[in-house]
């Protein structure tokens, strides 16, 4: 940051009497000088470089314990969310309220109550949330949500949730996906954001793996290999 | 007169190091931690260029602290947050106490951080008549035993499903029908899914503070972390200065280094960041965002050129897993916030060295530690600093200073060191003869009392050499 905005930065501050204490400690504290050892050349490569996305997605699902299903159109994106649907109690769904899961709703002709996302947000009543994602990981099988894509509890408050994706948005690792939310200043957009890698899940009795914590048991991508929804 | 944190140590250590079951049950829980975590490291091509990234990572975070956390606090402020600089516990307590009371909130949900542990709110905000729900099961578990967290990730690991099933019968008031853990987190999941719902505050701890994009990034298996951000009106996050990175780019490298460090997992389940209260476009989300920078004593550790880097720390648990001491001893033998390795090198810079410079002793010093730490923290080097740091400031009692004067002296005399290596074999001789070894007549007490005596030469070493130098 240059020197030059540092001044407005100084402005912006809450009611606090201990801050200019603490910054002037710091300030103090980094005089001292502290040995260095060099720093790592460029050339090591810390991640083996993805070959094949596609592929490393759905491994990377199965380890994440999470369901990946390959759809070819919208058509058939459709069977695989009714298919999902049929499996989970009776009850309402919350639905990201987005054009493209609208007719993907109206294609699965379920006739399942719908709370969408413009109503506000999901209560413990749903069985599952159907959102979109922002863009999915091959390199960790996981997904990114942010508060775009139905909010913040869509994609956490209900037993199951369902994301539809194409192909086009998956990229080939984290350092890919998260320097493009820089560039898209996607954080200025959105309050909050998640890299979601399979089920919620807790291994704190004994470290036996328990699938299912306090967020879903279930998740599911439903991915499109058609370009476009 | 009261016991001193030493003699609680050693008086623990030596009761827990001698429970077979509690070293079952840890040997159990580290031998499945040392699987899972040698799976993850060999998922990553280059684990030595991971974590000297890491380091580099935090070392230029940590080498421009204050420009991070104010371009971090204006991002936070623009987007309708607030930040609050706490210089110690009761600072950040007040804080957050008065703005519950400000905004009429009865309950709390509170995800795993161990800042908060480290400055006690739980228990302050219950004094003030706020109900307190930790919601991580570790936590939530020995919340009802009335306990502090037994390690840093995971809080519960020394305790046996049964156990958990019966403190559940007892605190829960409803029917455990069994001891599966899914069926324990179950019963958990329903409790706190009310809590989750009923309450106006979530509480959280932060991994890391992102400079640049001005968000913080929580680090949660579960998704209570997820509810405890989403679900309640207002969210405060209470977390050290020190969890600052520069750039959001950084964690491409740094959440893989975490998880495989931590759980041996590829990547924690949920990496979330959050940067401001909810925007009126969002479905959800709390009105009010707070973020206390809590102090607390690590400012005067950037002035310490050898132990700066004690700042990198990630807080992974990777240290105590692997630490042997640890494994013998257990968490809460070390009586302090944070255990392990990491613990015995912080804890005296936080807490005081008077009081704590025995946990530099915990150690055998054979720098497992430092080879397992993610962002290569010197951890066992720091631990002999703090030895020396320790005696240089006369913290030492005038009976060990004569005692090293008078060893200083033998290693200077030779004659006088042969006198006295004769005397001591010749008294640890009559000792072992009259079946006193281990008892308080006993010079080799502290070895002896719990293992067969340590064999007495029949020579002495300099008599040894002598004899192979002439047969030679």
């Amino acid at each position: 940051m240059p020197q030059t905005e540092e001044g407005q930065t100084e402005k912006a501050q809450t009611e606090n009497s201990s801050r200019d204490q603490i910054l002037q400690r710091i300030r103090t504290g980094l005089r001292t000088v502290v040995a260095e050892p060099v720093a790592m050349g460029s050339d090591r490569v810390i991640f083996e470089p993805i070959n094949n996305p596609l592929e490393r997605f759905q491994q990377e699902c199965v380890a994440n314990l999470m369901e990946c299903a390959l759809a070819a159109d919208s058509a058939a994106s459709a069977r695989q969310l009714a298919e999902v649907l049929q499996s989970l109690p009776e009850g309402e769904i919350f639905v990201q309220d987005d054009p493209s899961l609208r007719r993907l709703i109206e294609l699965t002709e379920l006739g399942r109550a719908v709370r969408w996302s413009s109503q506000g947000a999901p209560g413990e009543a749903s069985q599952a949330t159907v959102t979109l994602a922002e863009a999915l990981i091959a390199q960790t099988g996981s997904i990114l949500v942010t508060a775009s894509c139905g909010g913040r509890g869509a994609s956490v408050i209900a037993p199951c949730h369902i994301v539809y994706a194409t192909i086009a948005q998956l990229v080939p690792d984290l350092a890919t996906a998260l320097s493009r939310v820089s560039q898209e200043r996607t954080l200025d957009r959105n309050s909050f954001a998640c890299v979601i890698s399979g089920s919620s899940r807790t291994a704190d009795i004994e470290k036996i793996l328990v699938q299912g914590a306090h967020g879903p048991r279930r998740l599911v991508v439903i991915l499109q290999t058609a370009q476009s929804r | 007169m009261s016991q001193t944190a030493a003699q609680r140590f050693l008086q623990d250590a030596a009761v827990k190091s001698a429970d077979l079951m509690h070293r079952e049950v840890i040997r159990r829980g580290m031998d499945s931690y040392d699987a899972a975590h040698l799976k993850g490291r060999a998922r990553i091509k280059d684990w030595e260029a991971a974590r000297q990234k890491c380091q580099e990572i935090k070392r230029e975070a940590i080498n421009h602290l204050d420009r991070y956390l104010l371009q971090f606090e204006e991002k936070v402020i623009a987007r309708g947050g607030h930040v609050f600089w706490a210089a110690n516990s009761e600072e950040a307590c007040t804080y957050v106490k008065n703005l519950a009371t400000r905004l009429g909130v009865r309950t709390v949900v509170k995800s795993k951080s161990m800042v908060t542990e480290e400055i006690h709110l739980g228990p302050a905000l219950e004094k003030a008549g706020i109900k307190v729900w930790e919601t991580d099961f570790g936590e939530f578990i020995v919340q009802l035993r009335e306990e502090g967290p037994y390690h840093i990730v995971t809080p519960a690991m020394h305790l046996l499903r049964g156990q958990i099933a019966t403190l559940f019968q007892e605190k829960l008031g409803q029917k455990i029908e069994s001891d599966d853990p899914a069926y324990l987190m179950a019963v958990a999941r329903r409790v706190l899914r009310e809590a989750f719902f009923s309450a106006e505050m979530g509480i959280s701890g932060a991994n890391f503070l992102v400079a640049d994009a001005g968000v913080i990034a929580i680090s949660t298996n579960e998704g209570n972390g997820r509810l405890c951000t989403s679900v309640p009106r207002i969210h405060v996050v209470v977390t050290g200065i020190e969890k600052v990175i520069p750039r959001l780019e950084d964690l491409a490298v740094l959440w893989p280094v975490l998880a495989t460090s931590g759980t041996g997992q590829g990547i924690t389940t949920y990496g979330t960041l959050i940067g401001g209260p909810r925007r009126p476009v969002e479905a959800d989300g709390p009105e009010e965002f707070h973020v206390v920078l809590v102090d607390n004593g690590r400012s005067q550790l950037l002035a310490d050129a050898e132990q700066r880097e004690v700042l990198h720390c990630i807080r992974c648990g990777a240290c105590l897993n692997i630490c042997p001491v640890f494994r013998h001893v257990g968490g809460h033998t070390y009586g302090t916030t944070y255990p392990g390795p990491i613990g015995s090198v912080l804890t005296p810079h936080l807490n005081g060295i008077k009081e704590f410079k025995h946990l530099s002793y915990a150690s055998s010093l054979c720098g497992a530690c430092t080879s397992v730490c993610p962002v290569k923290i010197d951890l066992h080097h720091h631990l002999l600093q703090n030895r020396r740091n320790a005696t240089e400031a006369g913290t030492t009692k005038s009976s060990e200073r004569l005692m090293f004067r008078a060893w200083r002296h033998a290693m200077l005399h030779p004659r006088i060191y042969a006198v006295g290596g004769w005397l001591m074999r010749k008294a640890l001789r009559i000792v072992y003869g009259l079946g006193l070894a281990g008892s308080t007549l006993d010079p080799m007490r502290v070895w002896n009392r719990y293992r067969s005596p340590v064999p007495l030469p029949s020579e002495s070493f300099r008599a040894r050499w002598r004899k192979d130098r002439a047969a030679n």
